[in-house]
């Protein structure tokens, strides 16, 4: 319980505030990033250097923190080396996004003022490390909440263009009904147990102290928030039209950063709360959610003629897979869990950064204007050729890897979930399907004659996707050591 | 000292992936030649000083550097480390060494071709990959360098891809690296079977955790179905690898490469992967004694029947290919008779005059602006004097004159297949190394000798270059006196107690395998005097065929080879057609596949059922995709509607069922 006394209060919140300093470093470059825009008027991109370097400074006080376990903020925010991992992965997933946005011409355009643009981004991220460690369902709450308002203006940024602006508002009213279901759950929660914090809510229910009826419900409600979050089916319809809709890195920036972040928070929830309870059957649940997920996923995904909107089929039907480690929910499910967004990250920026130089040289993502464009841009084709094989799982790229865990954990944990472990590889076989798409209308289709003119891009930005291109083959081959980070991790948040 | 080997591997890979990504920037060939040699060079200089090293003091048992875990899945860990002992110090600078010196060769040979970065980069990968797959501690990591050398070996054919090439069914030099690879797919198949019921029986991949096991308990293994089964089907591995009957017909196709590719992988070091093999899993393979003997006549078989088809071929990298076939029958007889040592041995020397062999081949081609047909060539000898006298070397080590290199190897495999089998086999070995010596002063003669029978419309042959006649220089003095290390004991006993060098090292790679052998078998003496008398009568043998060589082709008319053709023509054509092999697998396995799979699998199968199953699944998806573009309908409205129409659906099923 906590203890009013202000001098241990005061002893408590200056711990805390030591061990929020890559939270404080975020927020300190959210508001100076805003001004930078202002100060230096004839520098474009003087916000998001300042990001990026903001970025990285959070990266260097992140090192700080490996090993540490603690609670801070009177319960409302656990700082672990499990939300640790998860805070690396937003963070790298945020600094590719920022140095992204540089090369794109859609967001570039017209003299366009980029300072909000930066530093949103800065803010999202902030959201999301909020999320990763949140015990207390307020902060759940507004961690989410942060996350979704900065990620509608960022979907609408380019707010002249039509679809975008649309789709930033759909956002906004499908965003805003999740989280009503959300906070609508959690107060059903707290009327059914007297408390929001989730230490205590897990106490209470596995001493039997709370009514069947509200549990099932309002877990079932939080499941749909959360499933919102990481575009689970049947809570996935916002996905393919706002990753359509949005500018391109912003696409990216939610399937990567803001997927992940819902898992760590969804993950933290469902080992605390969800075990302990003994009315829902919510393994069940979970399964269902991931095989509709992965199969509606892939089979919409087949149909697609749009590259975002392919990408955000694919997402969704990568959350399904993520989903069925959650059926697991042991140490080796949640660090097969980890792994795979780990890998899931790399591959997924990628494929979107080439997206995104494709749309600067043709102006679509149309995959019928694709036709023959590998011949055009030899490097970047090869590399878009690692990403597509990789998202496909195919060895000897990350995706395989992170497959290969996920599976061997349905696996290991006996033969009740064998079932789904197939169904997976099934679905990963459709994928491959979609993926060959866009790899066949890239080099089999248009002429591919010698004298086909190259696109000339800039050795920056190729120099970018090499750079994300590096893990996504070196973890395919070298995977021990993230293997064995994610293990560690996960043996901590255990214990 | 022996961390060292880390970076034996890492610096040809190094420079494959520098030359593959950098290479076609830099235009200037010196820059990608030496970076090409140099990565092999210095991981040959590591390579020997670990090995001085590891004379001076040798260690107690084999040195494991892990490099890093590669998968863990609970308790299953396969490590990526390397062994460093006995067995992968030699065959590890075999590699390097012989590789260097085919390096430095190349940058004369390839000079101009408009692909020379990307021909250096293939080098290194295959250099890399041949790396790890002899100093792997465990099956899955040779496994992939046992991959890598194939993918090499099939790049570096085709490496001429829009060159024509004669062979049977095969028009491009394209085909022959398919033909090469997917003969090697069925060994490699054997290969995966071998290491799944290494894994089923150990419960590990590593060598020295398998050996240990095996030979601990190796009075309950020995003879047992599991050992054969393991080692029949890592012997298939090896038969597609090393070229043995009956997956030995890709090898002479595999010629269509770059003559210095034809040197280096498929005579000097790849080819000798499959006797890395068994030596590296002695134990087992002496724990399985049909096997061995399936080795042994496999070995003996292949080594006649490709230096009988070498007798009467015109091309002169055809001839050396077969007599690589032959050479590595020859070793896989040793190993077969459990002379493990006596394989290894002939493998040293065999790259040594095999690979000068190939690389005076490249110079001749080189030098005669690309005639391979010997009927074509003669008198080269005032043309090229350098490349004549290292030929002649080398033809001496493989024809077995004494004190050449090549002397001291066979006759050791010569005589533990007597002593361990009697005298059959040793008798139709002795009349393949007649047909070797034979073979190979035919092509001497018509090559070198005689009068010209080429037009010189192109010029007239010249030398080669320094960069190519220093490491033929190189590899003739290793041809003389390489032998010197495997002195046998019946010709050495005045000097020294064990004169045999090479033997006294390896004998602890061995020791296992040799006490298995030995508490089965019963160790049977025999007289030294035999020794001498069969080494004598292989002499013999020897010297009779380089007579008849000369006898045949220092007449320029050739007139009793002719009348000899004329009055056995069958047996002549069937030789010319090499046993017709080529023709029997494409008329018994390639057509039957191929018309199985049209007849069947497309027409009825694919066709009539795949297709229909996918057609009707695609209806149904059509019907899905349609219902799912009304509900994706783009109104945001009817998703909310959607969304709690699906948590309602989910609690109705949880409060009513």
């Amino acid at each position: 319980m906590i203890n009013f006394d202000m001098n241990l209060l005061t002893a408590h919140l200056s711990q805390s505030i030591s061990v929020f300093a890559p939270e404080i470093a975020l927020l300190v470059t959210f508001i100076v990033a805003l001004f930078m825009d202002v100060v230096f008027k004839k520098t474009r991109n003087a916000s998001g250097y300042t990001v990026c370097v903001g970025l990285v400074v959070t990266g260097i006080l992140l090192c700080t923190q490996c090993g540490v376990k603690d609670n801070i903020f009177v319960s409302m925010l656990a700082v672990d080396p499990f939300a640790l991992f998860f805070k690396f992965l937003i963070l790298i997933s945020s600094l590719v996004v920022c140095l992204m946005s540089f090369f794109s011409d859609e967001l570039n355009k017209d003299d366009r003022k980029m300072g909000e643009y930066y530093s949103l981004i800065a803010g999202m991220t902030f959201g999301m490390f909020l999320l990763t460690g949140a015990t207390n369902m307020i902060m759940i709450y507004l961690a989410i909440e942060m996350m979704s308002l900065t990620s509608y203006v960022l979907a609408g940024f380019t707010k002249e263009i039509k679809r975008a602006s649309e789709a930033s508002l759909k956002y906004v009213i499908y965003g805003s009904i999740s989280s009503g279901i959300m906070v609508y759950g959690m107060s059903i929660m707290f009327g059914a147990s007297g408390t929001m914090n989730l230490v205590e809510l897990a106490g209470l229910i596995s001493a039997g102290k709370v009514a069947m009826m509200p549990m099932i419900v309002a877990s079932l409600m939080i499941i749909a928030g959360f499933g919102y979050k990481i575009s689970a089916v049947p809570f996935h319809f916002w996905t393919p039209d706002i990753y359509e809709g949005a500018p391109v890195t912003i696409s990216a920036f939610l399937a990567v950063a803001s997927k992940t972040a819902g898992f760590a928070g969804f993950i933290r929830f469902a080992q605390m709360i969800l075990t302990n309870d003994p009315f829902l059957d919510w393994k069940i649940v979970l399964a269902v959610l991931a095989v509709l997920t992965m199969c509606i996923g892939n089979l919409s995904a087949i149909w697609q003629n749009n590259a975002k909107r392919l990408m955000a089929y694919s997402a969704i039907a990568h959350a399904g897979y993520v989903l069925m480690g959650m059926v697991v929910m042991d140490e080796v499910g949640i660090s097969s869990i980890m792994i795979y967004l780990f890998m899931y990250a790399f591959m997924t920026l990628g494929a979107f950064a080439v997206i995104m130089l494709i749309a600067n040289k043709i102006g679509s993502e149309d995959l019928d204007d694709y036709n023959g464009i590998g011949y055009k841009m030899p490097v970047l084709g090869a590399f878009m050729v690692i990403f597509l094989f990789s998202l496909a799982g195919c060895p000897p790229t990350a995706g395989f890897v992170g497959k290969l865990y996920i599976f061997t954990a349905l696996f290991e944990s006996g033969s009740q979930w064998a079932w789904l472990a197939v169904i997976g590889i099934l679905n990963s076989v459709v994928s491959f399907y979609y993926y060959a798409k866009i790899m066949r209308n890239m080099y089999l289709r248009g002429d591919a004659n010698d004298t086909v003119e190259r696109y000339s891009f800039s050795s920056a930005s190729i120099a970018l996707v090499a750079i994300i291109t590096v893990p996504v083959v070196l973890f395919g081959i070298y995977f021990g050591p993230i293997v064995e980070w994610a293990n560690n991790s996960v043996a901590l948040f255990f214990n | 000292m022996y961390d060292l080997v880390k970076f034996v591997p890492l610096l040809p890979l190094l420079g494959f992936l520098f030359l593959g990504l950098l290479g076609n920037k830099i235009k200037n060939e010196k820059i990608i030649g030496s970076i090409g040699c140099g990565t092999v060079g210095i991981a040959f200089v590591l390579l020997f000083s670990m090995f001085w090293n590891f004379i001076q003091a040798p260690p107690e048992s084999a040195v494991i550097v892990p490099i890093y875990n590669w998968i863990t899945i609970d308790d299953f860990n396969i490590q990526i480390a390397y062994q460093v002992d006995q067995l992968s110090l030699l065959f590890g600078m075999i590699i390097t060494g012989v590789g260097f010196l085919i390096h430095v060769y190349s940058i004369g040979y390839m000079h101009g071709d408009r692909s020379f970065f990307r021909f250096f980069s293939y080098l290194n990968l295959f250099i890399f990959m041949m790396l790890n797959l002899v100093l792997a501690n465990n099956f899955l990591v040779t496994f992939l360098g046992w991959e890598g050398v194939g993918l090499c070996s099939y790049l570096l054919i085709g490496f001429w891809y829009d060159k024509k090439f004669q062979g049977t069914r095969l028009t491009w030099t394209g085909d022959a690296a398919n033909k090469a690879f997917i003969t090697n797919r069925v060994g490699d198949y054997g290969f995966l079977i071998g290491m799944f019921l290494v894994f089923i029986t150990f419960g590990t991949l590593e060598y020295t955790s398998v050996n240990q096991a095996a030979s601990n308990a190796y009075m309950s293994y020995y003879g047992s179905g599991i050992m054969t089964a393991i080692t029949i089907m890592f012997f298939l591995g090896c038969t597609g690898k090393s070229a043995q009957l009956p997956l030995a017909i890709w090898l002479p196709d595999a010629m269509a490469g770059p003559t210095s590719v034809s040197a280096l992988i498929h005579a000097a070091t790849m080819v000798t992967s499959g006797i890395f093999l068994i030596a590296r899993n002695s134990v087992l393979f002496a724990l399985a004694p049909d096997t061995m003997t399936v080795v042994l006549v496999v070995g003996i078989i292949t080594a006649f029947t490709a230096a009988s088809v070498g007798l009467v071929q015109n091309d002169l990298k055809k001839v050396l290919a077969y007599s690589t076939v032959s050479q590595l029958g020859f070793m896989f007889a040793a190993l077969g008779a459990g002379a493990f040592t006596a394989g290894v041995f002939h493998v040293m020397t065999h790259a040594f005059f095999k690979g000068l062999l190939f690389l005076a081949a490249g110079a001749i081609i080189h030098g005669m602006h690309d005639e391979q047909n010997i009927k074509k060539m003669g008198g080269l000898k005032s043309y090229m004097p350098k490349t004549y006298f290292t030929f002649l070397i080398a033809t001496f080590a493989i024809s077995g004159i004494p004190f050449f290199s090549g002397f001291f190897s066979k006759d050791e495999i010569l005589w533990s297949v007597y002593a361990n089998n009697g005298i059959l086999p040793w008798a139709i070995l002795a009349i393949s190394a007649l047909f070797t010596a034979f073979y190979m002063f035919r092509l001497l003669y018509l090559v070198f000798f005689g009068k010209e029978r080429f037009n010189c419309e192109h010029g007239k042959p010249h030398e080669a270059p320094a960069t190519m006649t220093i490491p033929l220089i190189i590899l003739a003095f290793l041809s003389a006196f390489g032998g010197f290390l495997g002195i046998p004991d019946v010709l050495g006993s005045w000097a020294s107690e064990s004169p045999n060098l090479i033997h006294n090292y390896l004998s602890p790679i061995f020791a296992d395998a040799n006490r298995v052998l030995h508490s089965h078998a019963g160790h049977s003496s025999h007289s030294s005097i035999l020794e001498l008398g069969l080494m004598l009568v292989s002499v013999l043998l020897a010297v009779f065929g380089i007579y008849k060589a000369k006898q045949y082709y220092s007449d320029p008319a050739w007139t009793s080879p002719r009348k000899l053709v004329r009055n056995y023509n069958g047996i002549y054509r069937m030789l010319l057609s090499k046993y017709k092999l080529d023709e029997f697998y494409f008329a018994v396995v390639v057509d039957t596949l191929l018309n199985f799979s049209k007849n069947f699998l497309w027409k009825i199968f694919d066709v009539k059922g795949i297709d229909g199953v996918v057609n009707g699944t695609a209806k149904g998806t059509l019907a899905f995709a349609d219902v799912a573009r009304k509900i994706q309908s783009g109104i945001v409205q009817n998703y909310a509607l959607l969304m709690t129409a699906g948590i309602v659906a989910i609690l109705c099923i949880y409060i009513f069922i």
